[in-house]
């Protein structure tokens, strides 16, 4: 019947890796097979009871394949499984734990963009937007995605290497009594309370409070 | 207590989520998903939910693990503070039932009375982050 014997050892480690819901399916090679390996991708919503093929993921001879599209609603959960193919010969599919894109996504830190006074230092912090299909596509920002959404954000003086932290849910922050003339150096991380997630910090954007004019 | 429940389940996601093999029917999530019930039903659902896991799910939980054991009976313990808040607003009338959220969980005691008590309970547990993300979405 030309069933294909499937004797094949299995791909490893088949999981997926998300950023801000980018979801990608991963698997390592199985092992000692070498070059010339072909690997096959379906998925399912739990729940729902059919395994979809992806078919720009047929025959593929790398070892990721990008199902965002296939597991945007972050309100349902997903499984997706791999099978390899080299020789006439096939593996098992190897499935992935359950994955639910709303707690097992990575966040990337949020966009910092500073401007001062004399004697303060006024911050607006930008979420991340959640992937979407094209970039004509709806942009939808994580902070509707996670209500919420905070973020931790830290002030240096880079004279005084003094350190300020807040924690803020609104995307402005005025810090102000500051010293005029003096390099402040701002960075941020976005902090989800539930489910529990948090971005790591951003890069410092530093930047010198105007000289004071009476001096 | 929400919280606690959260980072509780967090712990044995993937070690309950692994005991169910079952893809392709949902406690919770399918056919009706929970997503679609109106404001004005979440409370009486959320009452109906916790009060369907303390009663049927989490007696049903034993596991070999003492570790994952442990886990689940602290998750219990959670379940039962908050029902018994869910139970004061009950009793003020402020969690009325409406046709909706008695319809919805019918079907949700039907997906469960079509399992084994063993596998329906295990899977109800693996489900808990559903029922948590819409919690956490409806507040």
């Amino acid at each position: 019947s030309g069933e294909l014997y499937c004797s094949l050892p299995n791909p490893r480690n088949v999981h997926f890796e998300s950023i801000n819901m980018r979801n990608v399916l991963h698997w390592s090679a199985p092992e000692g097979t070498g070059d010339g390996v072909l690997y096959r991708v379906k998925y399912s919503v739990y729940g729902v009871g059919k395994w979809i093929r992806k078919p720009e993921c047929k025959n593929i001879n790398r070892t990721w394949c990008d199902l965002s599209n296939e597991t945007s609603d972050y309100e349902e959960q997903y499984y997706a499984s791999v099978k390899a193919f080299l020789n006439g010969m096939c593996s098992d599919w190897m499935e992935t734990t359950r994955f639910n894109p709303l707690t097992d996504t990575k966040i990337d830190p949020p966009m910092v963009s500073v401007s001062s006074t004399e004697k303060s230092i006024s911050i607006i912090l930008t979420a991340p937007e959640k992937w979407k299909r094209s970039p004509e596509g709806e942009s939808v920002s994580l902070l509707q995605v996670y209500p919420g959404l905070q973020y931790n954000v830290s002030v240096l003086n880079k004279k005084t290497k003094k350190r300020w932290f807040f924690s803020v849910s609104n995307n402005t922050l005025v810090v102000p009594w500051l010293e005029p003339g003096t390099a402040y150096c701002v960075s941020a991380q976005i902090h989800v309370t539930t489910p529990l997630l948090h971005s790591g910090f951003s890069e410092e954007h530093c930047i010198a409070t105007l000289k004071d004019k009476t001096a | 207590s929400v919280t606690e429940i959260r980072s509780g389940f967090t712990a044995i996601k993937a070690n309950i989520q692994a005991r169910d093999p079952i893809r392709t029917l949902s406690i919770l999530s399918h056919p009706h998903s929970l997503h679609k019930v109106k404001a004005s039903d979440r409370c009486c659902i959320t009452h109906q939910l916790f009060t369907f896991y303390v009663d049927k799910v989490f007696k049903h939980c034993k596991t070999e693990d003492s570790y994952v054991n442990r886990k689940i009976s602290s998750i219990a313990n959670s379940f039962l503070s908050v029902k018994r808040k869910l139970r004061q607003c009950h009793e003020q009338n402020k969690c009325m039932c409406g046709q909706e959220s008695t319809e919805k969980f019918k079907q949700i005691l039907a997906n469960y009375e079509g399992l084994n008590v063993t596998s329906a309970a295990i899977k109800s547990l693996g489900e808990l982050d559903i029922l948590l993300d819409w919690m956490d979405k409806s507040r």
